[in-house]
């Protein structure tokens, strides 16, 4: 890159909010995937919506490429510099500008960090529940550029149910504003979805205004043990058509159960197939209903034993024990691909047998866990980047379980994105007049195409 | 990436720490450094990929990349929260012994460290030389601080530090101080004084010391003992001073059941001997039985000691005040010691006990980090001293003269009505 570029970025966030080291660099060639990487030519960190626009103009105007980010805790290698050029980092743009108790919303920086927002929502009885769980690092902007949706969102639902204005600057510098703070807004297209999941390739988001729900004020946690994994994911379909709609449903199986057992010895049978975290949340009177109905189905469904935790320390150890999995599983091998598939609830069970023969035939052990609640499982094979024969035929086994996703009428990426990960299969999950219409927005909207180009489709072969 | 570590003995101990590393970047939201900076290369996941890049051949040890890497606390907070439990802190240690081992140290660190601090009476004599210029070079503070004194100025720029005092410990005290008459003994131990305690706090020294023998231990202090080595060898990576200096510490201890330190750097770091200094199965074994015998002193008297609520009686500036705790990284991360120093306070008739707020958050010393990174350093304490100020307490407590240092600072700064003093200042 030009030095006269980078003294222009320079001049307009600063001297200490350019990163130009070979060391920074390398900070910021990677995200949460296992194996994405690439150097960016310097980083910028602007601190108003005027700067990024700025860095957007001057950007477009030298065609270089721009991937913006908040802080590059996505698993889809969306966040990734795959093209070098300019990385536009939002995390010092962190400020919650307005929580209203009575309009029930929050304006806030796109810097501004999952956790730290919930904790300011808590001293006010308030509630956000997309859940993403990388929430400790995550940040606001990058939850609604990625859409993310985590174990609250069997009840509650994902990002994009709760976005009611945004702020977005466009790659030739304009910052626009779309939505606003009501609850109910028809005025002409919800060209605000169009931001919300873009993944970074049309515009910058620079301030947001979300939609919040008084904090539950009571709550239960299950438990339950299967025998056969697919006699669990059968109870989670009998839970749903049950009637009732619990606040979370998490799948564990026999592997990270076994990795929990040895981490935090809680007398887990060890050879029990599967394991379920449910929750109930709402009024206590509502809860204690719920847990019942719950508890009941579970039984009759077959579950193996049924533990209601007594307390909120007992609840809060099985949810700490879920979060211990799945730390279990991304540890277990050199390489972990880890996959974000979403199926139809009611094909869970037929899913999860398919997934039995796909290991059986590849031989891979696949490790399961994910929100069954909303049939988005993230099935792990494990492998080992350097060793070049195993890897593709890990990828070829990884194949398969979008196939069998797909013929069930499911989806590629229930909340993690396209990114680079999974765009080699995005043409088998699109309609292809769909996926034109998609490339032809990005053209209207960033005609250049500097922003986080190469993200989505293949470009090679549109 | 291929990785090779023939050049980096020490890094290959921690490899497991490495490869551990997910990414996911939970560590970002504990990390004291990033959450004033808000820069990948300040947080373990981007000093963990910095490694990486070093030893696969993409990135040189250069002054700059030193810089990134050193710029940490080693507090723990991103290793004890870690969901793959990676060790960064150690792994960054390691960086600096192969780097030292392949470069040597630089001008003045060199004079410092392999020199100075491992001959204790010439390093007294030489803070002391210092102290007596500290009138004619250094600018007054105001306040409840004195004079800068001119060897701890070199903490850096206009920093509000304690003076050394005019006599030390070790000119204070005798070798064995026995229990008064009338009182059984009830066990001998040796007791560590520190740099910071024997050299500018002598009078907490002279206090635990009474209190011990009080309750009938007997306390030797040895002579021959020296700076615990953590400015050495986790500070600036010199192992092999390091070494000299823990065996020296194991020799003047020998014998003793128990190590009592009032300082939990210190504390924490001859600990730590076995982990970075072992190179032989011998200093292996030496240093891992040393380790088993050193306390922290709340430790010592909650877990060892075992004394009666009576026995805490509050000292004169105590009595009738509000006090909070602040944990030293060192002492509740690294040593997993929390709730004996509150025990502690607790137990003291007339001291009102307040827990303030992320009351185990880094205060940002961090021995030489502060001096290299003053500013830094005290972004970090001003959220401490925001903690301490939300408690209304009048007195804050800790048992690191490290964090004590950085206290005083930030509460001196921040204008707060508030007492800093070691946990032992409030006992009688």
């Amino acid at each position: 890159m030009e030095k006269k570029l980078i003294a222009q970025l320079g001049k307009i966030v600063g001297k200490g909010a350019v990163l130009t080291s070979k060391e920074d660099l390398t900070t910021y060639s990677y995200d949460g995937t296992a194996t994405w990487a690439h150097m960016p030519e310097v980083v910028v960190l602007p601190t108003t919506a005027e700067q990024v626009s700025q860095i957007l103009k001057l950007a477009n105007d030298n065609k270089v490429p721009v991937t913006p980010r908040g802080a590059g805790t996505n698993v889809s290698g969306g966040s990734i510099p795959i093209k070098g050029g300019i990385v536009l980092c939002t995390v010092r743009m962190n400020k919650i500008l307005d929580i209203n108790k009575t309009n029930f919303t929050a304006t806030v920086e796109p810097g501004v960090v999952l956790q730290d927002f919930n904790l300011a929502l808590a001293k006010q009885g308030l509630f956000y529940p997309p859940d993403p769980q990388s929430f400790l690092g995550c940040t606001l902007g990058g939850t609604i550029a990625e859409n993310a949706g985590g174990p609250y969102c069997v009840k509650y639902g994902v990002t994009k149910q709760y976005v009611l204005g945004l702020e977005v600057v466009l790659a030739n510098g304009y910052i626009m504003k779309l939505g606003g703070v009501t609850v109910k807004n028809r005025t002409g297209y919800e060209l605000m979805m169009l931001f919300t999941g873009s993944e970074g390739t049309l515009g910058v988001i620079t301030k947001i205004t979300l939609k919040l729900i008084p904090m539950p004020q009571a709550s239960k946690t299950m438990m339950a043990v299967f025998d056969d994994m697919t006699v669990g994911g059968q109870a989670v379909s009998n839970i749903l058509a049950s009637g009732v709609v619990p606040a979370k449903i998490e799948f564990v199986d026999n592997f990270v159960l076994r990795r929990i057992e040895e981490m935090m010895p809680m007398g887990l049978p060890v050879e029990a197939q599967a394991l379920l975290l449910l929750m109930a949340d709402g009024s206590p009177a509502a809860v204690e209903m719920e847990t019942k109905q719950i508890v009941d189905t579970l039984k009759k469904s077959g579950a193996r034993e049924v533990k209601v935790a007594k307390d909120a320390d007992e609840a809060a150890k099985y949810w700490k024990m879920r979060s211990a999995g799945f730390a279990a599983t991304f540890g277990a091998a050199k390489t972990v691909l880890a996959e974000d598939v979403a199926v139809p609830r009611d094909k869970l069970a037929e899913f999860i047998g398919k997934l039995g023969e796909i290991s059986e035939r590849t031989g891979f052990f696949i490790s399961h866990l994910g929100h069954a609640g909303d049939g988005n499982l993230h099935p792990a094979i494990f492998t080992d980047v350097s060793d070049k024969e195993n890897f593709a035929k890990a990828q070829d086994a990884m194949e398969e379980i979008f196939e069998a996703a797909l013929s069930l009428g499911g989806v590629l990426s229930g909340e993690h994105g396209i990114g680079l990960e999974k765009q080699r299969f995005l043409k088998r999950a699109m309609d292809p007049v769909a996926l034109n219409l998609m490339i032809k927005i990005k053209s209207l909207l960033d005609p250049n195409h500097i922003l986080n180009p190469g993200k989505i489709w293949e470009e090679e072969r549109v | 990436m291929a990785q090779s570590y023939d050049r980096y003995e020490q890094i290959k101990r921690f490899e497991k720490d490495l490869s551990q590393c997910m990414k996911c970047g939970f560590c970002t939201f504990w990390c004291p450094v990033y959450q004033e900076e808000h820069i990948e290369a300040s947080v373990a996941r981007g000093k963990n990929m910095m490694i990486r890049g070093l030893l696969a051949g993409e990135l040189d040890y250069t002054q700059e990349y030193a810089d990134r890497l050193n710029k940490c606390t080693l507090c723990m907070a991103c290793t004890v929260t870690c969901p793959a439990k990676a060790n960064i802190p150690n792994i960054i240690v390691a960086a600096r012994a192969d780097t030292v081992k392949a470069r040597g140290l630089k001008f003045p660190s060199n004079i410092v460290y392999r020199w100075l601090l491992p001959r204790r009476r010439l390093f007294g004599w030489v803070v002391r030389f210092a102290s007596w210029f500290q009138g004619i070079f250094m600018p007054k503070t105001e306040g409840t601080i004195r004079h800068l004194s001119m060897f701890l100025s070199a903490l850096g720029k206009g920093r509000n530090i304690p003076q050394i005092a005019p006599k030390f410990l070790r000119q204070m005290v005798p070798v064995v101080n026995v229990p008064p008459a009338g009182v059984k003994t009830r066990m001998r131990v040796g007791y560590f004084s520190g740099c910071m305690t024997d050299f500018v706090l002598p009078d907490l020294g002279k206090r635990i010391i009474n209190f011990l023998t009080r309750n009938g231990v007997e306390v030797v202090v040895p002579r021959e003992q020296g700076c615990c080595g953590a400015p050495v060898f986790l500070g600036a990576g010199d192992f092999e001073t390091g070494r000299k200096m823990a065996d020296a510490n194991v020799k003047a201890f020998e014998g003793l059941d128990y190590v009592v330190s009032d300082c939990a750097s210190c504390t924490s770091a001859l600990k730590d001997y076995a982990k970075f200094l072992a190179d032989t199965p011998q200093r292996k074994k030496a240093y891992e039985k040393f380790a088993k015998k050193v306390k922290d002193i709340s430790e010592f008297l909650i877990d060892v000691l075992d004394l009666p609520a009576s026995a805490y009686k509050p000292s004169a500036e105590a009595r009738g005040k509000k006090v909070t705790w602040h944990d030293p990284c060192h002492l509740s991360r690294h040593l997993g010691i929390t709730s004996q120093p509150r025990q502690v306070i607790r137990s003291i008739s007339g001291v009102d006990y307040v827990e303030m707020p992320n009351a185990d958050r880094c205060c940002g010393m961090a021995g030489a980090f502060s001096m290299h990174y003053y500013d830094l350093s005290k972004d970090i304490a001003d959220k401490k001293a925001a903690s301490i100020e939300s408690t209304g307490a009048d007195i804050v407590v800790s048992s690191c003269p490290g964090c004590e240092i950085q206290l005083i600072d930030s509460v001196v700064r921040n204008k707060l009505p508030v007492k800093v003093m070691h946990i032992m200042e409030l006992i009688e």
